[in-house]
């Protein structure tokens, strides 16, 4: 291990916060929770190990599919009433699915929180799953598949996760594919849920103004709510490592304007702490800000390119690095060779030290910036406590400060092009 | 708990600062929020205001475009600066610590940038290649169609990037003759977060030493009159969707009428429990995204209706929508329909001071557009008092004559414009 890079301008810690509180109910299902005592709101967010990358081949869509129905309601509550009881409460609710994992969350004023905890740990972990909602919900669902496809760039980025990822969950659509998704049914998605859903992978994050009374209460009231009787499922399969496939490639594209240079690298999972800490590093010297090595050799000095952006996607079973390039399709081949060059030379001659504690600064402050309402702290809270990384805010800080010279060159190895799928995407 | 005040004082030029201290992990929020966006660019040089933003952020006083970049970005800050329809405003989020070195920077950006050709040529660049990628989307396709009809050549009728023809024209000078009118429109900075004394003792030492005249904000602005296009746009495009918006211009956010449509803006497009997701989205199908738009403006407020949806419903997808609209012209929301729009309408104003930047934009954007301090508290307040036909008289005076945009396939914009021409909606009008 070598010694820490430098001892100037450290990113200071989160200060003034309170630690993590963190809690096991009798069914397994952990629940975490920070206050915040100057939030104007609170948000509850339950998370769950139940993401896409859990579907077999024939699921496909279904992890999305099943966060859609949750809002068709449940045995207590009809299609709709839980939209309309929150939002008559000044409240919003929402919920996103992933590779990894699926959240649903809520956010509401304090005085609220008791009545939204209560209908959503109904709402998400009792859902109804009728066939005839389900039928037109698939139509939305549909809806939404098309209008992702009327965008290129998704469509290109989409086809780069296929190349590289081949037949690892990470290459499917989270969206799902058109005839899967109009094979689904009620009773194969309750299977799925009951697969999934299980207490061992669920946690609700709480944050905002929760102060003692306010907690017990909540507590309280969550020993007697469906996260506390949810019972444990069998153990199911887990994705095997991501292995990404290097390759060239080059696709049209119909509606493209601009030409794209996409690039994937196979990285560490979110598991390994440090590495992730460098890689985030990594990528932020290497395109975060007009003075990183990219942007400022591409874009200000050649002006090859509109953009050019590089960003770490940290996931459970191998993080992806991807790179996009927005460019003339003329420039495709030099634009490629720019980019091979500064991913060499930031190999063979390592930055200063300057250099880096400007990225440094770059990514804590950006951490910092995402934990400024109850919401993002909610997110992170909850997503580490699902994955069993540890509660302290101040760990990813403190990982970022003990990255070393070894490990920041590590990264950078780990980013040679010749790891990477190449994807040259062009207008048709 | 009581709320932090807003401290304003004027600082010497003129330049008026409002400043909050608000509880945040060691973070500031800064605007420069100066009058006159997009709105004002000369009727030949649409895009000069945000090519002039841009420029802003590349070099300003002895410091050359690497030089700003190098002092930003070594502190780990967030910089950019844009132009709205309204406004030009410099954004700045860093740490408390560092706000001592950045803060003076923002107002040399706006007196004293270097506008350094090679650096005019790369942001210009840059905006005629935005402009050229938003191509690609077909809700911003439908989106431009829209402004042009709504407003033709009209101070909101062109996006802030600007005309590409009139883009590649722009010169230096041109770019100078704006930035000498910037700040007498009025301008202000804004502070919100973790504000030191040394913070701002180092922002009033720089502007003592290199003042920056302006005039207050809330400048009373004159903006030419929109100029409305055609009622129906088609758009031809190979997606598997067609995009429809359907909107109206209506008044600004000081008017009177301005919060009874913001009212009918909650029921019919905010949250799932909205009239418009419901009715299109959860019982028919008919698309996944479906909302309203109403931005907050100084001008004529657009006020917009949009979804996409499978070329083969798009016949149905427009009348549904024709239907919505008619029935908001022609009947009262219920008393829980106007208590749940209230409370979408409280709780979205509770959402809107989380961060530090909230607030900053909340504070820039009372003071740019000259409304009181009690502005938002007044507007809550007045929410309980309207009635549902208030709102129902408010919506029949602005917008009774909606234009519809769409874009997509074919087959699919021949059978949403066929939908259009026969609806009640539009044959009352051509009556």
């Amino acid at each position: 291990m070598g010694l820490p890079l430098s001892t100037i301008a450290r990113p200071p810690l989160l200060d003034g916060l309170e630690s993590v509180h963190s809690r096991t109910l009798h069914s397994g299902a952990r629940v975490v929770s920070l206050n915040l005592p100057e939030a104007p709101l609170i948000c509850l967010d339950l998370w769950c190990r139940a993401g896409s990358a859990f579907e077999t081949a024939a699921e496909s869509g279904m992890a999305h599919f099943l966060e859609h129905m949750v809002f068709k309601g449940s045995d207590q509550q009809q299609a709709g009433d839980f939209d309309l009881q929150v939002e008559a409460l000044g409240g919003h609710s929402n919920a996103a699915t992933g590779f990894d994992d699926v959240h649903y969350h809520v956010l509401v004023p304090p005085a609220a929180a008791t009545q939204a905890c209560e209908l959503l740990l109904d709402l998400v972990l009792r859902p109804r799953l009728d066939q005839q909602d389900l039928e037109l919900e698939r139509q939305v669902v549909l809806e939404e598949l098309a209008q992702s496809q009327d965008q290129p760039d998704e469509m290109a980025l989409q086809t780069l996760l296929q190349l590289g990822c081949s037949d690892h969950p990470y290459g499917r659509a989270i969206l799902g594919e058109r005839d899967l998704l109009e094979a689904h049914t009620s009773g194969s998605m309750r299977r799925f849920q009951q697969r999934l859903y299980g207490a061992q992978h669920c946690v609700l994050a709480m944050s905002g103004p929760l102060e003692q009374p306010r907690l017990e209460a909540l507590f309280e009231q969550l020993e007697q709510s469906p996260l506390a009787s949810l019972p444990r499922t069998a153990t199911t399969p887990v994705p095997p490592p991501l292995q990404l496939h290097p390759g060239e490639h080059r696709r049209t594209f119909a509606r493209l304007e601009a030409a794209r240079l996409l690039m994937a690298w196979s990285l560490p999972g979110a598991a390994e702490r440090q590495a992730v800490a460098a890689l985030d590093l990594a990528t932020s010297l290497l395109a975060e800000g007009r003075r990183s090595r990219m942007v400022a050799r591409l874009r200000e000095e050649l002006r090859l390119v509109e953009s050019i952006d590089l960003d770490l996607q940290v996931l459970e079973y191998g993080s992806l690095g991807l790179l996009e390039a927005v460019c003339d399709p003329d420039d495709l081949p030099v634009v490629r060779r720019q980019i091979e060059g500064v991913l060499r030379e930031i190999q063979e001659t390592p930055p200063p030290a300057v250099e880096i504690e400007r990225g440094r600064k770059l990514v804590a402050n950006g951490y910092r910036f995402g934990l400024e309402a109850a919401a993002g702290v909610a997110g992170v809270i909850g997503n580490g406590a699902l994955w069993q990384r540890p509660s302290d805010l101040n760990d990813p800080l403190r990982a970022l400060r003990a990255v070393d010279a070894e490990q920041l060159q590590q990264s950078f190895a780990l980013l040679d092009p010749s790891r990477a799928c190449v994807l040259e995407a062009v207008p048709a | 708990m009581s709320e932090p005040c807003w401290i304003r004082r004027q600082l010497s030029g003129g330049l008026l600062l409002s400043c909050r201290e608000h509880r945040s992990p060691g973070l500031l929020a800064a605007r420069l929020w100066i009058a006159g966006g997009s709105s004002v660019d000369p009727s030949d040089q649409r895009g000069v205001h945000q090519l002039l933003a841009g420029l802003l952020t590349r070099g300003c006083g002895d410091l050359d475009a690497d030089g700003l970049a190098d002092l930003v970005e070594s502190r780990g800050a967030a910089l950019r600066a844009e132009a709205g329809e309204d406004s030009l405003v410099i954004s700045l989020k860093c740490a408390s610590e560092d706000a001592d070195v950045l803060l003076p920077l923002l107002v040399q950006m706006a007196s004293r940038p270097t506008l350094e050709p090679d650096q005019i040529a790369i942001e210009r660049q840059l905006n005629l290649q935005a402009l050229q990628r938003q191509r690609e989307d077909p809700f911003q396709l439908c989106h431009e169609s829209l402004r042009q009809q709504l407003y033709g050549e009209g101070p909101y009728g062109h996006d802030p990037l600007g005309v590409a023809d009139e883009l590649e024209q722009l010169q230096r000078t041109d770019l100078r003759d704006q930035l000498s009118l910037l700040g007498q429109r009025g301008a202000a900075l804004v502070l919100a977060g973790g504000v030191s004394q040394g913070a701002l003792e180092a922002l009033e030492t720089a502007i003592s030493r290199d003042p920056w005249p302006v005039s207050p904000p809330g400048q009373p602005l004159e903006l030419g009159a929109a100029s409305s296009g055609s009622p129906l746009a088609l758009i031809e495009e190979d997606t598997e969707q067609v995009v429809l918006m359907l909107g109206c211009t209506t008044v600004p956010l000081a008017d009177a009428d301005n919060l009874p449509l913001r009212l009918l803006q909650a029921h019919l497009g905010l949250g799932m429990s909205s009239r418009l997701f419901i009715t299109l989205r959860e019982e028919r199908g008919l698309a996944y995204d479906v909302g309203v738009h109403m931005p907050a403006r100084r001008g004529p407020t657009p006020f917009v209706w949009h979804l996409s949806t499978n070329a083969d419903r798009a016949a149905e997808a427009c009348t549904a929508l024709l239907d919505e609209w008619q029935r908001m012209l022609e009947q009262p929301l219920t008393d829980p329909e106007l208590t749940l729009a209230r409370a979408k309408y409280l709780g979205q104003e509770a959402m809107g001071r989380q961060t530090c930047g909230q607030l900053a934009d909340r504070e820039a954007l009372l003071l740019g557009f000259g409304l009181s301090t009690t502005f938002i508290d007044d507007c809550l307040a007045r929410a309980a008092a309207f009635s549902g036909v208030a709102l129902q008289q408010a919506a029949q005076r602005s917008l009774g004559s909606p234009r519809l945009s769409l874009c997509g396939p074919t087959d699919g914009l021949q059978a949403a414009a066929a939908a259009w021409n026969s609806h009640a909606l539009n044959r009352d009008r051509n009556a």
